[in-house]
C-alpha cells in the first residue's frame, strides 16, 4: 500500500459544456454537444464533431487575452480548464513556484501551422506562429497564461496523452518531487488529424456508436481538463478536501500495430491489470468502467475482449462517454477522468447514448440512466500505437 | 524524502552528424562549415529488413538502430520500460502531410505520412520491433524532452516501479523546416550548428560492465537565481557539461550563469560537434557517460583551452536550459 494521492481540484471544457456544473447537467440529461461542424475550417462537412462551443475569438475575450498575445486553440482550452481547476483547488498564483504542470498533447500549434504552412515556407507572413508549433510550447503558453510554475512538461502519447500526464504527476508526487501537481491535457481539432483520421477510414458520418454491432467510426471532439493532485500531507496542511484518491493506474504497450488494436487487448488488459494491482484491489470491486469505447469497430472489439479477459463473465458496468463529446484525442484521459470524478460524488453512471445492438460476444453497455453508489471507477484512455493507460480513481472515504 | 537507489547507464548509442554508432569524435571529430547538416547514418539492414524500412521515416530506422544497439551493449534481454523523448517527433512525415494538405487539398490524401506523423510514433515502432509490453510514452517538451524522458525513468526506478528503461532523445530535421524554424528566430543564430539526434541509453540496477552512475536529476522552470544556487550546491562537479551552442547572445548569458552558479568549475561543450536540436540534450548525455567511461575528456570539449586536462574525471554536471525556460542538472559519476 502506497501513500493515497488526492484529487483535491478539477477543470473541464468540452463540446458538452464549459466547467464542471454544465458537463455534469448534460451527462445527468444525457445531452450531447456532437453536432454538425461549425468552427473548423475544412471541406469534410459531412463529418459529426464534438467541437467546444467558442470561437478563438470567444476564448480569447472569455480568458481577457490582450490583442498582441499570440494563442493557439489548444493552448486556449487549455487555460479555461486550468483556470477552473486551480480556483477549485484554492491554489493562488503565488503558489505556482512550488507546483508542477504536466500537460498531454498530439497537435500542439498544428492548427495555425495548417493555415499557414504556406506562408512559412514562402514568405513572412505568421511566421510569429513558428514557434508555437510544438507541443511544449502549448503547455508553457497555458501555464504562463496563470504563472511560474516549478516544473512543466509535455506528454505526447496520441489519444493516452492526459492519462499519462496523470500518472507522471501520480510518480512524482510519490517519489516526494512535489507535494502538488497539476495534469491533464487539452487537444483542438485540426484539419491535420480530422483529414489524417478520414484516411484511415476511422471516422463515421453518423453519430458514433460505441459497443454498438452498427458501430462504424468515431467523432472526433475536442477540450481540455486538468486534475490537482497532491499528497495528503499538503492537503491537511492547506485544509482542502479530497474529492476522490487516484488509488492505481497502469500504463502498457499493446506492441502490435502502429494504428490499430491487437485482436486480445494485450496492452488494454496489462494497463486495466496494473492500475487494480498498483491500489491492491480485487476485480469484483470495481463499480463502473469509463471506457476508451471509440466506436471504430477495432478498438471497441478489442477493448471488449481486455474486459473479458480481466474479469471474466463479471464485466463491471461500462459505459463510453464519446457519444457526449467525441474523441476528445489527447485530452481525452483527464476530461473522462473528470467525468468520472463527477460520477463518484453524484452516484450515477454515464449512458453510453445512442447505443441499440449488442457486438456479437462484445459487452453491454451501460445504455439506461442508472443511479447507484459507486466507489471504485477505472477509467481507459489508449492512444495509437498502443499506449495504453488506465486509472483508477476511487471515492475518498470508502 | 525516499532513499535513492544507485541508478546505473548501462549502454549509451548515437547516429548524429559524428560518424554513427561509434565514439570516434573523441579523437577525430568531424568539423562542419554550414550551419544545416543532416546525421550520417549507418546500414539499416542490421536492424530492419528492407520491406519494413521502406515504409520509414529517418527518425525512426534510427530510433530502431540506436535502441537495438543500446540493448546489445546493455546486457540486458529486455527493459521493463521504453520511454521517449522528441521535441518536433516525426516532422518529416509531418511535413508531407501538412504540404499535401496545403497544395492538394483534402480529398486525395493518402494514411501513409499520417500514421506515422505523430511523436509517440518512435516509442511504440522500438516497442513493437522488441516485441515489449512493458511502460511506454513519448515526452515532447522542446529542449527538455529528452531530459523529461530520463527523469521518468529515474522517478520510477527509484519507486522501484521499474528495474530498467530504454531511453531515447530523437529529433529529425529536414531542409524545408530548418529554413522554417529560421524565419521563426528559433535556429541558424550566429555560427549555431543544427544537428539531428539519436540517441538510446539503457539505465537500471548495476551491471557487470556500465558507463557511469546517476547521482542526481532535477528539472526546473524559470528557477530564480537563489532556486538554481541551491541546487549548484547539491550538485556539485569539477567538470560541467554545457549547451551553449554559437549563438553568441545566449552563449554568453549561459557561461555568465554557470560560472556564477559553478565557480571554479571546468566548462566543456558539445553542440560544436553534435549540433542543435530539441534532443541535443541526450547526445550531451551520452557524451558525459561516455567521457566517465573513457576516463578522460577530449581537449576538443573544453570552452577555455587553459582548462584543457588530462585528468581522469570522477564527476560531471550536465547543465542543461534552453533560452534560460526550462532547466536540467544531470549529475554522473564514473
Amino acid at each position: 500500500m502506497t501513500d493515497r494521492i488526492l484529487i483535491t481540484g478539477a477543470g473541464v471544457v468540452s463540446a458538452i459544456g464549459c466547467g464542471k456544473v454544465q458537463t455534469l447537467d448534460a451527462l445527468l440529461n444525457n445531452r450531447s454537444g456532437v453536432g454538425p461542424l461549425v468552427y473548423l475550417k475544412t471541406e469534410h462537412k459531412e463529418f459529426p464533431v464534438g467541437e467546444v462551443k467558442m470561437s478563438d475569438e470567444g476564448m480569447r475575450k472569455h480568458l481577457n487575452i490582450n490583442d498582441k498575445e499570440i494563442t493557439t486553440r489548444t493552448a486556449l482550452m487549455g487555460m479555461i480548464a486550468l483556470d477552473e481547476a486551480l480556483k477549485d483547488a484554492k491554489i493562488t498564483p503565488d503558489m505556482l513556484p512550488n507546483i508542477g504542470f504536466i500537460s498531454g498533447t498530439t497537435v500542439g500549434g498544428m492548427d495555425m501551422s495548417e493555415q499557414y504552412y504556406l506562408d512559412y515556407v514562402n514568405n513572412e507572413n505568421h511566421k510569429e506562429y513558428i514557434a508555437v508549433h510544438d507541443c511544449g510550447s502549448c503547455s508553457e503558453m497555458t501555464a504562463n497564461h496563470f504563472g511560474k510554475f516549478a516544473f512543466i512538461t509535455t506528454l505526447s502519447t496520441a489519444c493516452s496523452s492526459a492519462a499519462n500526464a496523470i500518472i507522471l504527476g501520480a510518480n512524482m508526487l510519490r517519489c516526494g518531487e512535489a507535494d502538488i501537481v497539476v495534469v491533464g491535457g487539452s487537444e483542438c481539432i485540426t484539419k491535420f488529424h480530422l483529414n489524417g483520421f478520414n484516411s484511415l477510414m476511422i471516422l463515421d458520418t453518423q453519430w458514433c456508436r460505441p459497443f454498438d454491432a452498427t458501430r462504424a467510426g468515431l467523432n472526433l471532439g475536442e477540450g481540455a481538463a486538468y486534475l490537482v493532485l497532491e499528497t495528503e500531507e499538503s492537503a491537511k496542511k492547506r485544509g482542502v478536501k479530497a474529492q476522490a484518491i487516484l488509488s492505481g493506474y497502469g500504463n502498457a504497450c499493446d506492441a502490435f500495430h502502429q494504428t490499430a488494436s491487437s485482436p486480445d487487448g494485450e496492452g488494454a488488459y496489462r494497463a486495466m491489470k496494473e492500475a487494480l494491482q498498483l491500489a491492491d484491489i480485487q476485480p469484483d470491486k470495481i463499480d463502473y468502467i469509463n471506457a476508451h469505447g471509440t466506436g471504430t469497430p477495432n478498438n471497441d472489439l478489442s477493448e471488449s475482449q481486455a474486459m473479458k479477459r480481466l474479469f471474466g463473465d463479471k464485466v463491471p458496468p461500462m459505459s463510453s462517454t464519446k457519444q457526449f463529446t467525441g474523441h476528445t484525442t489527447s485530452a481525452s484521459g483527464s476530461i473522462e477522468a473528470v467525468f468520472c470524478i463527477l460520477a463518484l460524488q453524484n452516484g450515477f453512471m454515464p449512458v453510453n447514448l445512442n447505443w441499440s445492438q449488442p457486438i456479437e460476444d462484445g459487452v453491454v453497455p451501460v445504455h439506461q440512466p442508472l443511479k447507484k453508489e459507486l466507489k471504485h471507477i477505472l477509467c481507459n484512455a489508449f492512444g495509437f500505437g498502443g499506449n495504453d493507460s488506465s486509472l483508477l480513481i476511487s471515492k475518498p472515504e470508502l | 524524502m525516499m532513499e535513492k537507489k544507485e541508478i546505473y547507464v548501462l549502454s549509451a548509442k548515437q547516429i548524429s552528424v559524428q560518424q554513427p554508432l561509434c565514439e570516434d569524435w573523441m579523437s577525430q571529430p568531424i568539423e562542419y562549415q554550414q550551419p544545416f547538416n543532416r546525421s550520417i547514418d549507418p546500414s539499416f539492414k542490421d536492424y530492419i529488413s528492407p520491406i519494413e524500412a521502406r515504409r520509414m521515416g529517418k527518425i525512426l530506422k534510427r530510433a530502431i538502430a540506436t535502441s537495438k544497439e543500446a540493448l546489445k551493449a546493455s546486457g540486458l534481454e529486455t527493459v521493463d520500460a521504453i520511454i521517449t523523448g522528441t521535441g518536433y517527433g516525426c516532422i518529416e512525415n509531418t511535413e508531407f502531410f501538412l504540404d499535401a494538405l496545403s497544395k492538394d487539398g483534402e480529398q486525395m490524401l493518402s494514411p501513409t505520412y499520417f500514421m506515422q506523423s505523430t511523436h509517440n510514433t518512435i516509442s511504440s515502432i522500438v516497442a513493437i520491433q522488441m516485441k515489449n509490453h512493458g511502460y511506454n510514452v513519448t515526452y515532447a517538451h522542446k529542449g527538455t524532452s529528452f531530459d523529461s524522458a530520463l527523469q521518468d525513468a529515474v522517478l520510477q526506478l527509484r519507486l522501484g516501479k521499474i528495474s530498467s528503461a530504454l531511453v531515447g532523445g530523437h529529433d529529425e530535421m529536414t531542409e524545408t523546416f530548418y529554413n522554417i524554424l529560421k524565419k521563426g528566430g528559433m535556429m541558424g543564430h550566429d555560427d549555431e550548428m543544427c544537428g539531428e539526434a539519436a540517441v538510446s541509453v539503457v539505465v537500471g540496477a548495476r551491471n557487470d560492465d556500465y558507463l557511469c552512475k546517476i547521482l542526481d536529476f532535477k528539472m526546473l522552470h524559470k528557477p530564480t537565481i537563489e532556486r538554481l544556487k541551491a541546487m549548484a550546491a547539491k550538485f556539485k562537479a569539477d567538470f560541467i557539461l554545457t549547451g551553449i551552442s554559437g549563438d553568441h547572445k545566449s552563449d554568453e548569458a549561459y557561461i555568465a550563469e554557470a560560472k556564477e552558479l559553478f565557480g571554479d568549475a571546468k566548462l566543456l561543450k558539445y553542440k560544436h560537434l553534435f549540433g542543435e536540436s530539441f534532443t541535443s540534450s541526450g547526445l550531451g548525455f551520452y557524451v558525459a557517460a561516455q567521457c566517465l567511461k573513457a576516463g578522460k575528456i577530449p581537449a576538443h570539449l573544453f570552452v577555455n583551452p587553459k582548462d584543457i586536462t588530462d585528468k581522469k574525471p570522477s564527476k560531471i554536471l550536465i547543465f542543461n536550459h534552453s533560452d534560460g525556460t526550462n532547466y536540467s542538472l544531470t549529475l554522473l559519476e564514473a
